[in-house]
């Protein structure tokens, strides 16, 4: 199968510091890889390399065998690579639902739209798309609950929500069970393994239990580079990767 | 507010306006010239309020459509001197300067766009009053130049020209009003109704939304830089015409019109109204100009006062007159809110950061 | 000679901005304050005596600004500070036009400096000489202040990680007033100090307003040498279109600056973007 997402010799550098360097990373459709490493090994802005938060200063990203290296963040929303953000990003004085709607809206209607006249309800299919985010997530419930008055876990079930309703074929998920309680990780678990059955799903954690019992593969980023890749069990047992922790913090055994 | 009482009360305001005008102490013609300056300042208002971008230029886009309306008329079809066509000449050319201008400026951030929006307006201001004042006439302006008649259809109507005396005590004389007040209440109609549909259709939504969480915005898939544009244009031609029209009214038009004294005016009268409102910007308009025009008579310093009244009113009121106002009635939802809210630090451009 | 007039209320302008992140549309009232205030006291106790009490009495003006009014800003957006500053340069030009009159006033020149200089090829004036002079030693006295002392590295760090100056203890809130007197005095200093040349009314303020934010673009926000530089360019390129393209020589400046704007955002010497994530 060919990859759906595919970098070569990416890289990031602020100054003469090389947050990215050298990565040739490749995950076929359907696959939910995992990446981690160490504190500061570059996997967020590896993350934002390929949304396109920040701009690549080395290589290559391609896309469903598209380049899109230069192409900017709305566009790559467009054509199917959503991010759930580290912290939460939502817009607080607006309603949960309201949140999901503006994402749909945005897939809909694409970029840019000059209806100055029509209002978005003539719009068909955004309302439902906007629910059916919100069921995945499971904040139906929680629709018309203003988004800041949200708890810090159910901000960020909103984001990955507001990320869904933008129907990505790609999901990137940046720590998305940070902070929450066990009961809401074990929701959030069931929730990722739900989506890894209909799109691709990177993701970046420290909770070890979960990304070993979820993920296909694991791709493992230490300083900057691609450490080492493989299933949950060769990455277990790979000396190299168990060194490269050793100094730094994991919750759970590896 | 239902739309049909909404644009009744409209009309019932803009019918009034002039009469309530005179009990204390104003005229038919400055109801006129409060309106002009208003439908600027709707415009003003949907760069601020809605898109979050604070232009210190819109003189630029007022002093070239008065400019070339009234060129229109002396020089460039003096045989033929059309009233719709000195309009529609100022709205197209000033539109055009606007999404050149605009396509520049709109990837800039907070003080670099204002300070480029006052770079162009001071551009614009040089290049009327020296670089092609054999065509503007330098600092003299263009002066005494008539009205073409209003052609609508058969009729032919003088804009000029006063409505049939009709005394009404305290309420001054129907004859103090004009057509000319007449028409520019009727477009002050459209404006208001066009600002109305397009702050509740899907490109003002997205707008809100922009202007409310715009790395949320980005990531959700909207073109911001093109969002911004299309404000910043429609906003240019709203002022465009409202010079246009300053400029027939007034016969004349003088380089000052582009001065940044200009632009900082249509900054003092929306934000005192009240930002994101959509009366704001005209009640704005009004209260100040009204100071400017009558009080101004009475004391040297109604100008220190309008910049008391301008402080006080970002301080404690920051939504404006009417923004304060609204707020305390019952929450209705809206995609935006305060527009002078306090953002994360974060939010804010470090030192060098000037685009994303 | 314009340069250097940009040059010093340029520095006050970055120094503030880069490290108080503040956008200070009132900074030309700074100078116009200067001014009077050096007017009236040289009018009764001489030029010196002008020289030390206008940046002082500005000084103590921004203090109270910053401490009524300013504070409540700091951390908003841009928009409500250029807003409020600006609604406050309107109050302070207002109120002075109300006490001194719309009409240019003369700032006299005591005889001891008001001759000329003969420097061989050209005959200068004495003053201008002593105000280069100046306006020069303010430029290297700010440089120390900053490279040189304790609260200079505040602000140093400041234009950097204001957050982070606050965690390692440093007193930020004295640290800032001080910054804002300091920018706010020297632009009182250049009010006063200019007005022998320049005359004094209640425009000149913002007339050299408009072009020291000019200048600061150009330079860079937050950068000192940015401002130096900038202030020169700008002053040369004015006097150089003068000479050459004389209509255009106003307009020139504000090419320049949407130019640097365009293509190096962050000013010559400022600092490359900060990037995010």
């Amino acid at each position: 199968m060919d990859a759906i997402l595919h970098t070569m010799g990416l890289g990031k550098r602020f100054g003469h510091f090389a947050a990215n360097s050298d990565i040739n990373f490749s995950v076929r459709p359907g696959e939910l890889r995992a990446v981690i490493g160490p504190n500061g090994a570059g996997k967020t802005t590896f993350f934002n390399l390929l949304s396109g938060l920040v701009e690549a200063t080395d290589g290559e990203i391609f896309f469903k065998g598209d380049r899109i290296t230069q192409i900017a963040g709305p566009r790559r929303v467009a054509r199917g690579i959503a991010k759930a953000f580290q912290t939460a990003n939502v817009y607080p004085e607006e309603s949960v639902f309201q949140n999901c709607r503006l994402a749909a809206l945005a897939h809909t209607q694409g970029l840019f739209s000059l209806e100055v006249f029509r209002r978005s309800t003539r719009l068909g299919g955004v309302d439902r798309i906007a629910e059916e985010a919100l069921e995945l997530v499971d904040l139906a419930a929680f629709a018309q609950t203003r988004a800041g008055d949200l708890s810090h876990g159910d901000k960020k079930r909103l984001d990955i929500a507001i990320a869904l309703a933008t129907r990505p074929q790609i999901l990137l998920l940046d720590e998305p069970v940070a902070g929450m309680s066990i009961e809401e990780v074990h929701k959030t678990d069931r929730l990722i393994r739900g989506l890894a059955k209909r799109m691709t799903v990177l993701l970046i954690e420290h909770d070890m239990n979960m990304i070993m019992g979820i993920s296909d593969s694991i791709t493992v980023l230490h300083q900057g580079k691609i450490l080492a890749e493989g299933t949950p069990a060769e990455i277990r047992a790979n000396p190299r990767v168990q060194e490269a922790y050793l100094g730094g913090h994991t919750e759970g055994e590896l | 507010m239902k739309d049909l009482r909404f644009y009744a009360l409209t009309a019932l305001g803009l019918v009034l306006f002039p009469f309530a005008i005179h009990p204390i102490g104003g005229y038919g013609g400055l109801a006129t010239q409060i309106l002009i300056v208003g439908i600027a300042s709707i415009g003003f208002n949907l760069l601020l309020g809605y898109a979050g971008l604070l232009s210190y230029g819109q003189a630029m886009f007022y002093g070239l459509g008065a400019y070339v309306a009234l060129l229109t008329v002396s020089r460039f079809f003096p045989q033929h001197p059309n009233f719709w066509l000195a309009i529609a000449l100022a709205v197209t050319f000033v539109s055009l300067v606007a999404v050149a201008v605009g396509m520049l400026v709109v990837r800039l951030y907070g003080i670099y766009f204002a300070l480029l929006t006052l770079a162009f307006a001071q551009m614009s201001y040089f290049l009327v009053f020296k670089v092609f004042d054999n065509l503007t006439q330098g600092d003299d302006g263009l002066q005494g130049i008539a009205s073409p008649p209003l052609a609508l259809g058969p009729w032919s109507i003088d804009l000029t020209a006063p409505l049939p005396a009709l005394a009404l005590g305290p309420f001054g004389d129907l004859s103090d009003i004009h057509y000319w007040y007449v028409f520019v209440a009727i477009v002050t109609f459209g404006v208001i109704a066009f600002s109305r549909t397009l702050t509740r259709s899907q490109f003002g939504e997205v707008l809100g939304a922009i202007r409310e969480n715009e790395e949320r915005s980005r990531f959700v898939g909207f073109d911001i830089a093109r969002y911004k544009l299309a404000a910043f244009v429609i906003a240019g031609a709203l002022t465009g015409l409202s010079g246009a029209l300053r400029g027939l009214y007034e016969t004349s038009a003088a380089p000052d019109i582009l001065t940044v004294d200009t632009s900082g005016n249509f900054v003092i009268y929306t934000v005192v109204g009240g930002v994101q409102t959509l009366f704001g910007p005209l009640l704005g308009t009004g209260l100040v100009m009204y100071l400017q025009n009558v009080i101004s008579a009475k004391t040297d310093a109604w100008r220190l006062i309008e910049g008391v009244i301008f402080v006080l009113v970002i301080v404690f009121l920051p939504g404006g007159v009417l923004g304060t106002l609204e707020k305390r009635r019952a929450g209705r939802r809206n995609i935006v809110t305060n527009a002078l809210r306090t953002t994360p630090a974060e939010a804010l451009p470090a030192a060098g950061e000037a685009t994303r | 000679m314009r340069g250097l007039v940009y040059v010093a209320i340029a520095l006050g302008l970055t120094i503030v901005f880069g490290m108080l992140r503040l956008v200070n549309f009132a900074h030309g009232a700074f100078y116009a304050i200067g001014a009077y205030v050096g007017l009236v006291v040289a009018g009764r106790f001489g030029l010196v005596a002008a020289l030390i009490a206008a940046p002082v009495a500005v000084a103590a003006f921004a203090v109270v600004f910053d401490r009524v009014l300013l504070r409540r800003f700091y951390d908003k957006e841009p928009t409500s500070q250029i807003l409020v500053t600006f609604g406050v340069a309107i109050v302070v030009e207002e109120t002075l036009r109300l006490i001194f009159g719309s009409s240019t006033l003369p700032f006299p020149i005591p005889d001891a400096i008001s001759g000329s200089f003969n420097l061989g090829f050209a005959s200068y004036p004495a003053y201008r000489l002593l105000f280069a002079a100046g306006i020069i030693l303010v430029v290297v006295a700010v440089w120390y202040f900053i490279e040189g002392t304790d609260y200079g590295l505040i602000v140093r760090a400041g234009v950097r990680d204001r957050t982070m100056v606050q965690l390692l203890g440093g007193n930020v809130q004295l640290a800032s007033t001080i910054i804002f007197a300091l920018g706010a005095g020297i632009a009182g200093l250049v009010g006063v100090a200019a007005s022998p040349i320049y005359s004094v009314d209640p425009n000149t303020g913002f007339s050299f307003l408009v072009p020291s934010f000019v200048v600061v673009v150009i330079g860079g926000l937050g950068s000192f040498w940015g401002a130096v530089l900038g202030g020169l360019i700008v002053g040369e390129l004015g006097s150089l279109t003068t000479l050459l393209f004389p209509a255009a020589s106003d307009v020139v400046i504000y090419v320049a600056m949407a130019v640097v704007l365009l293509v190096r955002p962050q000013g010559l010497l400022g600092e490359s973007e900060v990037i995010k994530g």
